[in-house]
């Protein structure tokens, strides 16, 4: 399940209002999220959580519900 | 260095024979995966896989000069298929795997608008592309006679001797001047032009590039270009692949992700060139936490080749700031200035010493003029491509393509031992760009003492991140939008300086007046560009008849840009 946090920061990095996200909503589904911004969004993730990810956990990330565990992992939660 | 001898083989095929011979147990290729242990090709290893993919190829019915376009992700068969379909004397085009993102009907469209322009005979591909890809084959119109998945063929099972002994002696008759391979200039559905060059083009390109970068036995080349672009297709593929050295092949969109993965690279396999869209740079530099650089060295990089973009000096200033105290060197810090018309590079900045920059008056050079920037001057640093390579020559022209003299900016024209002998199956676009043995580039540069600086572009293209889209395909994409007022719209680029790229921005008129519905309409047209694969930065909305009109009669895709980013415009929505 998606957090509104989450999907609070996707949206601001990706200049939405509103975007239905899911477990299984993949990047190119949502307007704006191409590979050039995946990093800036990325990026964001880990300052607003206050995380560090590793590159090849990103890697392995297939949509927004893996972000989400990553996130939650990194969080304790 | 190494000594290129074009005479000893004149063919690209004969070319890794000879490779494989001399140095049959040295790395070719290693196909770098994140995360994972990389595949590594040898010389000797990937011309015998060649071999077995030409017996099929032959099989397939696959003749000379037919055209085999392959849209296969990255995959370590890729290579010694690419050879495969060479040694036979069809011609391999190595196409972009389609990104989900894109429309599939665009995607068709796509491939059936090169099919007809550059006369596609074979797709080779993935399983997963054959729903999109077989109505292409079943439309009685199309140039494609068959998709095929060689990544699913039985080799050792299907080989046999007899049609290799065939093979090889009809590879021994194919000439220099045959066509080798067609790759696709630029553009993003139907404009791409085809640019067929031949096996002598490449290998005399091979040849003079390799030289004027001091190419030596020594060298090793990290990549995550893809190969459908002429920097990853040449620079990092044909030139280490003919000169008998090692490239290190990542997959783009794994680097894309994980940008650190090209460094990795170049740490474990000692790397000493890559070449890089100046948008790397600042990825590289800013994207990448200091805790995942512990094990990076960079002391083995002796060039990293800024191209297919303007090369920015605060890129490269970021770029050295952040990787000095990883081995980098200065002087590594290389750039030059290709095309794939050339087969690539015209000039190239000289290794080993530092890049040359200059500062110039911004004002003067916008009315054409270099004048170095004095103290109340506005500056503009522009950053060096470098001097000509050998068999090339540049003419700065003006507008009637006269060579102006030294000192004014003009439109780059050029000519090179390894040109193309036009665009497949395009004449009129041909006859537009070429005349009296010199192309005309549409991008504009200046020389100063000997060497050359690209400054814009006289065309209205759009670079991101290395790769050029035509605004004419987005503004006809977004055009249909509902809401916008039919062919009132321009697609233009506007520079990202913390990505170091452009990005893209579009202008529309709407009547559209309530908040609500400008935000609908903005998502609407973003959408309208994921499906080309065209990511919308911004929206620009403004009433009707505002857009200014060039002398057409069309909206003047320059002035508007100047219009909406010079002013503070009450009337102009963005976001």
């Amino acid at each position: 399940m998606i957090t509104n946090e989450l999907k609070n920061v996707i949206l601001k990095q990706l200049n939405l209002d509103e975007f239905e996200m899911t477990d299984e909503t993949v990047a190119p589904d949502v307007p704006g999220w191409d590979s050039l911004n995946h990093i800036n969004i990325i990026v964001a993730v880990e300052e607003f959580f206050k995380v560090r990810f590793k590159s090849m956990e990103v890697l392995k990330l297939k949509n927004v519900g893996d972000l989400q565990r990553l996130v939650d992992a990194k969080l304790n939660k | 260095m190494i000594d290129f001898n074009t005479d000893e083989t004149t063919t690209l095929w004969k070319r890794w024979v000879l490779n494989a011979r001399n140095t049959p147990d040295r790395e070719a290729i290693v196909h770098w995966i994140g995360g994972e242990e990389a595949v590594r090709w040898t010389f000797k290893s990937m011309l015998d896989t060649a071999r077995k993919f030409s017996v099929m190829i032959k099989k397939m019915g696959i003749k000379e000069g037919e055209v085999c376009a392959i849209i296969i992700r990255h995959n370590p068969f890729f290579y010694p298929l690419y050879l495969g379909i060479s040694r036979t004397g069809a011609l391999p085009a190595v196409l972009a795997y389609p990104n989900p993102r894109l429309h599939p009907d665009k995607f068709r469209q796509g491939i059936e608008g090169m099919s007809h322009r550059s006369g596609l005979d074979y797709i080779l591909t993935e399983r997963e592309l054959e729903p999109l890809i077989r109505p292409l084959i079943d439309n009685s119109e199309s140039t494609i006679k068959a998709v095929y998945f060689p990544l699913e063929w039985d080799l050792d099972e299907e080989f046999n001797e007899k049609d290799d002994k065939e093979i090889e002696s009809f590879s021994d008759l194919i000439k220099p001047t045959s066509p080798a391979l067609l790759q696709h200039s630029s553009g993003t559905t139907g404009l791409q032009k085809p640019v067929v060059l031949s096996h002598r083009a490449i290998l005399n390109h091979v040849k003079f590039y390799g030289e004027s970068i001091k190419l030596s036995e020594n060298d090793k080349i990290a990549s995550w270009l893809p190969l459908y672009h002429d920097m990853g297709l040449i620079a990092a593929f044909h030139l280490p692949l003919a000169c008998g050295i090692t490239s290190v092949q990542i997959s783009p969109f794994e680097w894309v992700i994980a940008p650190v993965l090209l460094l990795d690279a170049i740490t474990k396999e000692k790397a000493t060139m890559c070449y890089l869209p100046n948008f790397a740079y600042n990825i590289l530099a800013e994207k990448i936490d200091e805790d995942e650089l512990n094990e990076i060295s960079l002391e083995s990089l002796r060039l990293v080749v800024n191209c297919s973009e303007p090369v920015r000096d605060e890129s490269h200033k970021k770029f050295i700031g952040k990787f000095k105290k990883y081995g980098l060197n200065m002087s590594a810090l290389a750039a030059c200035y290709a095309m794939a018309e050339t087969t690539y590079a015209i000039t190239q900045t000289e290794p080993g010493k530092e890049i040359k920059v200059v500062h110039v008056d911004r004002q003067e050079l916008a009315n054409g003029i270099v004048k170095q920037a004095e103290n109340n001057s506005i500056t503009r640093t522009c950053v060096s491509s470098g001097k000509l390579i050998e068999q090339c020559e540049v003419m700065i022209v003006d507008d009637n393509r006269n060579e102006v003299v030294e000192g004014l900016v003009g439109e780059i024209a050029v000519k090179s031992g390894s040109m193309f002998d036009g665009y497949r199956n395009y004449p009129e676009k041909t006859a537009e760009v070429v005349s009296n043995g010199w192309y005309f580039t549409g991008d504009y540069g200046f020389n100063f003492e000997n060497e050359f600086f690209i400054i814009g572009r006289k065309k209205d293209i759009i670079i991101v991140a290395g790769k050029n889209l035509y605004p004419e395909d987005i503004e006809d994409t977004v055009n249909v939008v509902e809401g916008i007022i039919p062919g009132r719209i321009i697609a233009f680029g506007e520079e990202d300086h913390s990505m170091g790229t452009e990005l893209v921005s579009v202008v529309a008129e709407t009547k559209f007046e309530d908040e609500k519905e400008r935000n609908r309409l903005r998502l609407n047209i973003i959408k309208a560009g994921m499906c080309i694969d065209v990511n919308i930065h911004k929206v620009y909305l403004v009433p009707a008849r505002w857009l200014i009109k060039s002398s057409a009669g069309k909206p003047s895709r320059k002035a508007n840009k100047e219009r909406l980013t010079s002013g503070t415009d009450p009337l102009v929505w963005s976001r």
